[in-house]
């Protein structure tokens, strides 16, 4: 019987529009979780194929050692794709010429992903190829033949092997962002490795194996291969945990879209909660008089969580089909620039969507429901009952506890979360204050007059009590959005300045001190924008603080390695300066000055220093070619190694360094176009080491563009969301307003009073909220930005003002156009409605 | 004075057109009382909305003070009635997020009374509500939310008062202590005052009454119907 009841009033309502907010809330918030999860996910799996280029697969592991064959059987059982490589130094031997190059031997399987580059010409563009050299020839940098001066197809011998020089290598996905302690590169087969002798004992040979696959399987594998791993030989590398500028813009990326998706659940739940209290308030009436006609709790309860369930479901589908909509046009939109496919579907998101449909939907309307369950029958005499208000503490707890659930479901990280919430839940607070606020200045409207201010004020005086949710929900919404927007500015800037125009394209390292007054000569010649120049001295760290540290290179004779100190495990490069480098901040202690006292100061990184626990006033150990060199620790420095500059860990005072004989690296900045002339800009620069990063660069560029690109489509769904959110809330309130307009109009109130009166109702409303929005957004921004995005935190105070002009006038014209329906309605109309 | 002349109101409805109010000729002179009676649905309410100008007629004409209404828009009309009318109705009406006083106040600003506060604080406590001046309407009970209701009407000296139920929604003795509120205020200020209500003891003690049947009106002819009712 009741499910009968519950069918009719469904249609009943159905055709009289009672459920629209409702069922448009849970198709909105429906449609923006699929389509911003859908759309992430295919821009993720996008972005990763990109990222897997610099890595020539999805994984990479390093070792120094040939690796257990069973690791190998492992990956192949799990149906992995492999490629390898061997790399080592060794000399070139040409024409009389000698020059040390890096080796590197690879299979035919590689690379996994990306592609090699090869020219005809030296220093010219390259273009992709699918094979590699063929046997018993080798491809190697442009840089190589200048430096030996032959042309391609030429013999050149490497250790024992002599092999044909066929083609000049212009990249290879995973050369690195390396900056200096390059050498130029050579590939090979992977056979043909043995015939150079190089590979014999004593050699120093570095493995590289690459892996392809389902991210289920490989990531079992590393599950699997992790406990046998050895930090000192292997290094386990994946798209994700991806340190360069590349890896950390996706990984930013990647919580943005979290973020974003979050808050579109937030921003529906929100807009489900004002709904369903809309849909509870119109239904007193109804409810009260079954209940004064016989009608239990129970039956209530049937009927109308039945209706709920209708509408969920039917939200559902339509939400999903909505959503699924959007984002493909956003797909279609974007496709050009961004290489995102539409093959794969995605299942996760749809689940999500869907559950968010349930979850909002249930939850969200369930106070709402309570409260209607709880109406009393006198309702049907007294009209103001409006069922009991004690549960409301209740009601905000459970809302707030269902929404933090949400947002940590979807995030799964409770940072995020926690942060978000609890700046959310301090604006509600403050909106409280706010409120309670607003009615203080309410009292004082007495002594005045009543015209379209006061009236205003007298409307959100009482929405601020009996309807707090409303402002509140204005204001969280404009926060939201406001985060959402300012993260957004906030990162694409930094992306870009990561990047600016002119960032050095090439370096130039092994520059002997004779060389300098040389190259500097050609800069000038060439007109080319160079960076700064570094001396370098590469040195082995051998003790900290008198404790001697581990070496990759520790004889088995000495102490086990396990009982010494973490190393470094490879020679640091050393320079020296007598300011702080630009990019560069001093964090503990003072930079030194030219005064050297007992040791020479040196200025430590940051996270190498924690990583081998050195401390200040630390006394550390250098060998540098045979010699020692002690120097005591003076500061701290952070570096902010996104930069395409080169980074030191070790900076020392110059007047330790005199000794030492120094080589320099430097970088400049070279125009596509002008490629060609790199041949004579180094012709009299002999043994210096060109590392070409320009395809690099460019590709870098790329991804950040498409990376932005994106981001911006995901606010312009979030934005629309909000909006929405927006509407639906002055929707809600329109209830309330038809009857005073119709009051007003009824006692003579002129039309531009009335109108006045909304609008500016509805101006301080989106003021207010805009302001606090400004606000909380400040302080969640903070958080975000330092504990999550590992950004610097910046302010905003251009918010401060844009938030409430913004939140005024986008909420001053949505109540206007809502009310201007309402004053065109005949006064005898409006009235009758209520009589 | 009200004049109305043959009006006819009719509206459209999804089941087609609806005649509510049939050729309905009425005269109300200055200072009368009038009650309107008749059975639900027969067209009372449709017709003092028509006399307020808040809806318009089909046909016909209706005179308000000597200004036809139909030649003043919706702007002049909502003039006119501040300045000139006052509205009783059966659910009170008031504006909820105003106080009691302020409701007051509102009418009376509305219609450019000089020192609003001060007369509505007055006519407040004329009605027995000055100490609840402050509160709102949803803190009053049906009975005094009545009565600031009609302090808000009188409070601008209207020259004609339009009352629909005014007690249909009070118990006896609520009802009573505003029908004599409406009558003393009335006479006082010698206000042409409309009464639409079910009640035949308060139909009675109005100088006339016209009956409403199906859209169509008639005079209660009957003197001694009338000296029945008053008596
Ligand atoms: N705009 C309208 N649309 C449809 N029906 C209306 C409209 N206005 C009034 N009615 C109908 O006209 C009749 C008279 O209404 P009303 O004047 O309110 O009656 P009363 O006040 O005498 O009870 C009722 O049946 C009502 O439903
Ligand atoms: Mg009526």
């Amino acid at each position: 019987m009741w499910a009968n009841l519950a069918l009719r009033l469904f249609r009943h309502e159905m055709r009289r529009g009672e459920l629209n907010i409702i069922l448009a809330a849970i198709v909105l918030s429906v449609a923006a979780v699929l389509s911003l999860s859908l759309f992430s996910a295919r821009l993720q799996s996008a972005l990763n194929d990109k990222t897997a280029e610099f890595i020539a697969g999805d994984r990479q592991l390093s070792s120094r050692q040939v690796i257990d064959p069973a690791w190998l059987q492992k990956a192949r059982e799990l149906e992995l794709n492999i490629a390898e490589q061997i790399s080592t130094q060794s000399m070139l031997f040409a024409n009389g010429d000698l020059v040390l190059a890096d080796i590197r031997a690879v299979d035919s399987a590689y690379p996994l992903k990306g592609s090699v580059k090869i020219s005809e010409q030296a220093f010219s563009a390259g273009r992709e190829v699918t094979e590699l050299p063929p046997e018993n020839q080798v491809w190697m940098d442009a840089r190589l033949f200048q430096l030996l001066n032959i042309e391609p197809g030429a013999e050149v011998e490497i250790g024992d092997g002599t092999f044909i020089a066929s083609r000049v290598l212009s990249d290879i996905p995973d050369r690195g962002f390396a900056v200096f302690g390059n050498d130029q590169l050579v590939l090979m087969r992977l056979e043909d490795i043995a015939k150079t002798g190089v590979t014999g004992p004593g050699a120093r040979l570095s493995y590289r194996y690459f892996f392809t696959g389902r991210d289920a399987d490989l990531d079992a594998f590393y599950q699997w291969l992790r406990p046998q791993l050895n930090r000192e030989l292997h290094r386990w590398r994946s798209v994700k945990d991806d340190e360069s500028a590349i890896g950390n813009a996706v990984q930013t990326a990647e919580r943005y879209f979290l973020l974003a998706i979050m808050l579109a659940v937030v921003l529906a739940a929100v807009s489900i909660a004002v709904a369903a209290q809309r849909y509870s308030q119109r239904h007193f009436d109804p409810v009260a008089i079954m209940k004064t006609l016989g009608a239990s709790k129970r039956l209530i309860q049937k009927v109308y969580v039945l209706q709920i369930l209708f509408v969920t479901m039917l939200g559902i589908v339509l939400g999903c089909v909505l959503g699924f909509v959007l984002q493909h046009g956003v797909v279609m939109l974007v496709s050009d620039r961004v290489p995102v496919s539409l093959d794969t579907w995605y299942w996760q998101p749809v689940g999500i969507a869907v559950l968010t449909g349930f979850i909002c939907a249930l939850l969200f309307s369930l106070y709402p429901l309570m409260q209607l369950f709880g109406i009393p029958p006198l309702r049907v005499l007294r009209r103001d009952i409006e069922g009991s208000g004690t549960k409301r503490l209740v009601q905000y707890v459970a809302a707030g506890g269902a929404i933090f659930a949400l947002m940590w479901l979807y995030s799964g990280n409770l940072q995020i979360s926690g942060i978000l919430f609890l700046t959310g839940a301090l604006l509600v607070i403050a909106l409280f204050a706010v409120s309670v606020g607003l009615i203080h200045i309410g009292r004082l409207l007495g002594s005045g007059n009543i015209g379209a201010w006061q009236l205003a004020w007298a409307r959100i005086q009482r929405r601020a009590m009996n309807n707090s949710v409303q402002l509140i929900s204005f204001s969280v919404t404009l926060l939201l959005l406001l985060v959402v927007l300012a993260l957004r500015n906030d990162m694409i800037k930094q992306w870009r300045e990561q990047l600016p125009q002119g960032t050095p394209n090439y370096f130039l390292a092994n520059i002997t001190a004779t060389q300098l007054p040389v190259l500097k000569q050609q800069f000038t010649d060439f007109t080319v924008n160079a960076g700064e120049i570094y001396p370098l001295i590469r040195g082995r760290l051998t003790e900290i603080a008198g404790e001697k540290v581990q070496s990759a290179v520790t004889k088995e004779n000495e102490q086990p390695a396990e009982a010494r100190r973490p190393g470094l495990g490879r020679e640091a490069n050393l320079t020296w300066a007598s300011n702080v480098q630009a990019g560069n901040k001093v964090v503990a202690g003072t930079f030194f000055g030219d005064d050297v006292g007992d040791y020479p100061e040196v200025s430590v990184e940051q996270k190498i220093a924690e990583r081998l626990r050195i401390t200040m006033g630390d006394i550390l150990t250098f060998d540098i070619g045979g010699q020692t060199l002690q120097a005591k620790v003076t500061s701290l420095r952070e570096v902010n190694w996104q930069t395409m500059q080169p980074n030191f860990f070790f900076v020392l005072q110059p007047a330790a360094m005199q000794d030492f004989p120094a080589t320099y690296i430097t970088s400049f900045h070279l125009d596509g176009e002008r490629k060609q002339a790199l041949a004579s800009l180094l012709a009299p620069l002999s043994s210096v080491t060109l590392i070409d990063v320009d395809a690099r660069i460019n590709q870098l560029r790329q991804i950040i563009d498409q990376v932005s690109l994106a981001v911006e489509f995901i606010l312009v769904l979030v934005l629309s969301a909000g909006s929405l959110v927006l509407i639906a809330q002055v929707q809600a309130s329109m209830d309330e307003r038809r009857q005073e307009l119709a009051i007003l109009r009824t006692l003579g109130a002129r039309g531009g009073l009335i109108r006045w009166s909304v609008v500016l109702e509805f101006l301080i409303i989106g003021l207010v909220a805009g302001l606090m929005a400004a606000l909380a957004h400040e302080i969640a921004l903070y958080f975000l930005q330092t504990e999550v995005f590992n950004m610097s935190a910046s302010w905003h105070f251009e918010y401060w003002l844009i938030a409430p002009l913004v939140g005024a006038a986008v909420v001053g014209v949505l109540g206007a156009v809502s009310c201007w329906q309402l004053l065109r309605i005949n006064t005898g109309q409006l009235l009758r409605n209520m009589l | 004075m009200i004049e109305c002349k043959s009006v006819n109101k009719i509206v459209t409805t999804t089941e087609g057109q609806l005649q509510i109010l049939r050729d309905i000729n009425l005269k109300v002179e200055d200072g009368q009382t009038l009650a309107i009676v008749g059975a639900s649905g027969s067209g009372k309410s449709t017709l003092l909305s028509l006399l307020a100008g808040l809806d318009e007629v089909s046909s016909g004409e209706i005179i308000l003070n000597g200004q036809p209404l139909h030649a003043l828009d919706e702007e002049q009309r909502a003039l006119m009635r501040g300045a000139n009318v006052g509205f009783v109705f059966q659910s009170f009406m008031l504006v909820q997020s105003l106080s009691a006083l302020e409701n007051v106040m509102l009418s009376a600003q509305l219609a450019g009374v000089d020192d609003a506060k001060g007369r509505a604080e007055a006519i407040l406590e004329q009605v027995g509500l000055g100490h609840r001046a402050k509160h709102y309407p949803n803190q009053l009970s049906g009975g005094e939310q009545q009565r600031v209701a009609i302090a808000r009407a009188f409070i601008t000296r209207p020259k004609i008062l339009f009352a629909d139920e005014p007690t249909g929604n009070l118990d006896a003795t609520n009802g009573e202590l505003v029908e004599q509120l409406l009558f003393n205020l009335n006479a006082e200020s010698g206000t042409t005052l409309i009464l639409v209500t079910h009640d035949s003891v308060l139909a009675g003690k109005c100088q006339r009454q016209v009956i409403m049947h199906a859209g169509e009106l008639t005079e209660s002819t009957s003197p001694s119907e009338q000296q029945r009712h008053v008596g």
